[in-house]
């Protein structure tokens, strides 16, 4: 069976239920949260590690709000990864399928891994953080965190390369059905998309924690200016060493789809703006929080782009393109998917301001506007009950014939 | 037409079942503990009752750590199980309700994040602001709930969608809404159990012990009641005649039922023993409690499961992952009538091609190989078919319904007998005819044969199924 043959017929015959090129916008996005968010975690684990063998007073401090950071951005990483899912499986259903059957035994493993690596996080920062102590639990926590990096990254380089999957599972024609098998991998990608983007993240999370509480009454200006200065050297740093990896990465995988100079240019293009603008911040660091953040998410996105166009000419070799997957238009999904979204992200919204706006102030002080825009986004919510039954009992009346 | 993950040396369908178990205790814990936790902080605005913060604040990092998060993660759990056991059958609910699981995302998101905000500003913001933050919770995991009850529920009775493909239909199909409420019901009898190991906890003496206590046993037993009525009188009658069928075939094992009889037993003795006598509650009784509800709960879960066999979608996809009926509202063909006609060697992306096998100089015996690929195709979802997904512990293996075992009770040994009697197992209501020609099934008759041996070889005295 030809490949293009195998990949049309491994497509779901049910088709996209909307525009196909909708769902990779969303894919794109929603990983650019989901990695924003794992690989910062990486980075407070890493730092909250050394802060607490380096014992200086400091970063002992520091040490212990990278510890409470951490399991929350685990958390978020997960439920930020949970949208990607949906979508990649929409569009790029025989590739993903594909890559977690053949990689069956790590893909349901992953999920122990990750839910181990969350839990010692949690018990070192509600148990540990204080004295230090349990510091085995941060340390395992921070291996479990990277294998899970490992098997996600793993499954991806496998579900990008369909011409050799048959001769994975069957080679000679015998098959394998254990799937404990890394069939492939491009470490040098890896070693871009994961330490170096925890380290970037990191120094960008420091920024914006520094500039952040700098705004509250009870504020140590003098901790957050050595906060934000230690984030921009971070950063620095790091930023340089991405932009290696970055060539390192283009001479891998680049020849395989012709792609090395792009992944080149980009890469070490990225590298070098994030280098300047840690540059031209590093007089007043603490200022430069809130920025920082727009030109992280900005450089995350162009990575994800590059994902994205190394797996759309991986796919173009044999005809597969996300532009002409079968689709219809399901209006009951868009009736469901758009009234969904007004509600949950009002309620998103307000939760993020209430979070935001009670950090802010010693005495956790909500705005009057937010409270009138929580009423509204909390209506909202109960209104959607309401809305759901409706759908419901038109569709028992008028559809179910 | 995916590679086949059998799972390696436990079974791939006992995967989603363990991960499902925890997922099934985390998730209904959620939203059982956001609805009781809402009540309590409604009662310290109202009655200005400080201290019942302290009660909430404990609360909310235990739920925070365990149900939200693990929660969610276990969710993803049982998605990534069943890709990887079953991929095409996720497809279908994926490319049917993408949108829907969309929907259900945004409140998932507003569970983990409400709880982060919920138990980072407790005495932080102001009664009112934090009490909203209550009800969001409560409305949050409540939305959750209902949006996976639609897609849930398609599985088993797709309903109109099978004539007009309009997602809707599905979704809010013929066991949608018994099932919703059903849920909702009997959330509160977690609830109830929940709040019993909570309240237990206060100090004797306290003088509102008493009172959460038989609050906490009068909402479960309404609970109890009226999801009990609504099993008997609404979800089980809309059943399909089939399901039920199956309801009481083999395939569910025997001892599920006793286990959820023994759970509604128990939890009605132990809610009304809360209602009754407060006082004599303890919180090793709560405990044991909640533990018989969550057993109960798994035994409920896995009967729905298991009451769609032999399909995945009903009378739309077959547990081999292939299509057995059209849907010609979506210009969709059954893949299965070609199948059996040209067989299924060489002619699905994952079903190497016999010329492969034969030029193949390592393989001793080509159709030995044929049958196997063939009978893991079409037999390993709901069978053990190979020594990979057996545990064997001295002289006793754990597999799930070993088709050695199966076969040899019924002294089906050789080959020649193997293929009669498989030819026929359509005429048990749990299995499809198999697929493919006359000489595929007498290749997957030469593996049988050798696989008891393989597991006979080895000398288990004992066996022991599931
Ligand atoms: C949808 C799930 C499912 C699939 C797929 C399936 N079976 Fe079964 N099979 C069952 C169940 C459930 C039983 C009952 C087990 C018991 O009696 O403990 C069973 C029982 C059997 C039995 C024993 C029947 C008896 O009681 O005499 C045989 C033989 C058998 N299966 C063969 C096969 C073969 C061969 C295949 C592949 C072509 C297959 N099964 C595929 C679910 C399945
Ligand atoms: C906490 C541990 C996790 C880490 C460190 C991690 C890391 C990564 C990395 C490095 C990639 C990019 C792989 C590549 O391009 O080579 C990735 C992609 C992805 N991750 Fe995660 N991840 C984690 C958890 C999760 C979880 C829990 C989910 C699901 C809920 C998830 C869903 C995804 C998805 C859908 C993609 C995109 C796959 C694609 O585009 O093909 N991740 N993740």
């Amino acid at each position: 069976m030809e490949i293009q043959d195998m990949l049309k017929m491994m497509r779901d015959p049910l088709g996209a239920p909307f525009f196909p090129v909708v769902f990779q916008v969303l894919l794109v996005v929603t990983w650019v949260l989901h990695i924003h968010f794992v690989t910062s975690a990486i980075g407070s684990s890493a730092y909250s590690i050394f802060a607490f063998l380096n014992k200086e007073a400091d970063h002992l401090r520091l040490g212990r709000i990278a510890a409470r950071l951490t399991p929350n951005m685990v958390g978020l990483g997960i439920v930020t990864g949970i949208a990607p899912l949906l979508f990649v499986q929409v569009i790029y259903d025989p590739l993903w399928y594909a890559a977690n059957t053949l990689t069956g035994f790590w893909s349901v493993t992953f999920i122990f891994v990750v839910m181990g690596g969350y839990s010692l996080a949690y018990l070192f920062y509600l148990k540990g953080s204080k004295d230090g102590r349990l510091l085995w639990s941060a340390v395992l926590s921070l291996c479990l965190l990277c294998f899970a990096g490992w098997v996600m990254h793993a499954l991806h380089a496998v579900s990008i390369r369909p011409e050799q999957w048959t001769y994975w599972y069957a080679p000679g024609g015998v098959i394998d059905t254990r799937g404990v098998i890394f069939h492939a991998y491009d470490i040098p990608r890896l070693f871009f998309l994961l330490p170096l983007q925890a380290g970037l993240g990191f120094a960008i999370t420091l920024l914006f924690v520094a500039w952040y509480l700098r705004q509250r009454a009870d504020a140590d200006p003098v901790f957050l200016e050595w906060t934000a200065n230690l984030g921009c050297r971070i950063g620095k740093t790091v930023s340089l060493l991405y932009g290696v990896a970055g060539l390192f990465w283009a001479s891998a995988e680049g020849p395989e789809f012709g792609l090395t100079a792009f992944i080149a240019v980009l890469t070490f293009g990225l590298s070098v703006g994030l280098y300047l603008f840690f540059k031209s911040v590093d007089k007043q660091p603490i200022q430069a929080g809130a920025k920082a953040i727009g030109v992280w998410f900005a450089a995350l996105l162009l990575v994800a782009i590059a994902r994205e166009v190394i797996r759309t000419i991986s796919l173009g070799r044999f005809d597969y393109s996300v532009a002409n997957y079968p689709y219809i238009i399901d209006w009951g999904s868009v009736l469901m998917f758009g009234v969904t979204s007004i509600a949950g992200v009002s309620v998103v919204a307000y939760l993020v301001m209430v979070i935001y706006q009670a950090g802010l102030s010693a005495d956790g002080t909500v705005s009057a506007k937010t409270e009138r825009f929580g009423r509204i986004a909390t209506g909202l919510l109960g209104a959607w009950f309401g809305f759901f039954l409706l759908v419901g009992l038109y569709t028992a009346l008028f559809l179910q014939q | 037409m995916y590679p086949i993950w059998e799972g390696l040396f436990v079974h791939s369908a006992m995967y989603v079942a363990i991960i499902a178990t925890f997922h099934v205790l985390a998730s209904h814990l959620t939203v059982a503990g956001a609805w009781f936790n809402l009540y309590i902080e409604r009662r310290a605005v109202r009655e200005n009752r400080p201290e019942l913060y302290e009660y909430l604040k404990r609360s909310a990092l235990g739920l925070m750590v365990f149900s939200y998060v693990f929660g969610a993660m276990s969710g993803v759990g049982i998605w990534q199980s069943t890709t990887a056991a079953n991929p095409r059958g996720i497809s279908t609910l994926i490319h049917n309700f993408v949108f829907y699981w969309g929907s259900e995302w945004y409140m998932f998101l507003i569970d983990v994040i409400g709880i982060i905000a919920y138990y980072y500003t407790i005495g932080r913001v102001s009664k009112e602001t934090h009490l909203r933050l209550a009800w969001i919770l409560a409305l949050g995991g409540s939305g959750t709930l209902s949006l996976i009850v639609g897609i849930l529920s398609f599985k088993l009775t797709p309903g109109a969608w099978l004539e007009n493909g309009l997602s809707l239909a599905g979704f809010y199909n013929p066991t949608f809404w018994p099932q919703w409420l059903m849920r909702f019901a009997f959330m509160f009898v977690i609830t109830g159990g929940w709040s019993l190991i909570i309240a237990t906890g206060i100090p004797r003496g306290y003088f509102e012990r008493e009172k959460i206590i038989r609050y906490a046993g009068g909402i479960g037993l309404i609970g109890l009641v009226i999801g009990v009525c609504l099993w008997l009188f609404w979800y089980e009658p809309t059943l399909p005649i089939h399901a039920r069928t199956v309801m009481v075939s083999p395939a569910v094992v025997p001892l599920t039922y006793p286990v959820i009889i023994t759970g509604i037993v128990a939890a009605a003795l132990g809610l009304g023993l809360s209602l009754l006598a407060p006082q004599l509650q303890r919180r090793w009784i709560a405990l044991i409690l909640m533990a018989l509800i969550q057993a109960a709960i798994f035994g409920a879960e896995r009967v729905r499961e298991v009451i769609r066999k032999p399909d995945i979608i009903s009378g739309y996809m077959s547990s081999n992952q292939l299509l057995f009926n059209d849907l010609p509202a979506r210009g969709i063909a059954s893949e299965e009538a070609n199948l059996k006609r040209d067989g299924m060697m060489g002619n699905l992306p994952f079903m190497p091609s016999p010329g492969r096998l034969s030029t193949n100089t390592k393989i001793a015996n080509p159709q030995l190989e044929i049958g196997r690929t063939l009978v893991t195709q079409q037999c390993s979802a709901c069978h053990n078919v190979s020594l990979q997904t057996e545990i064997r512990v001295v002289n006793r293996r754990f597999v799930l319904r070993s088709l050695a075992d199966l076969l040899v009770a019924r002294q089906r040994t050789t080959a020649a007998e193997i293929d009669v009697y498989i030819k026929a197992i359509q005429g048990f209501p749990y299995m499809h005819e198999m697929v493919g020609t006359d000489a595929e099934r007498a290749a997957m008759a030469i593996y049988l044969e050798h696989f008891i041996t393989q597991t006979y070889d080895n000398q288990a005295t004992t066996i022991s199924q599931r």
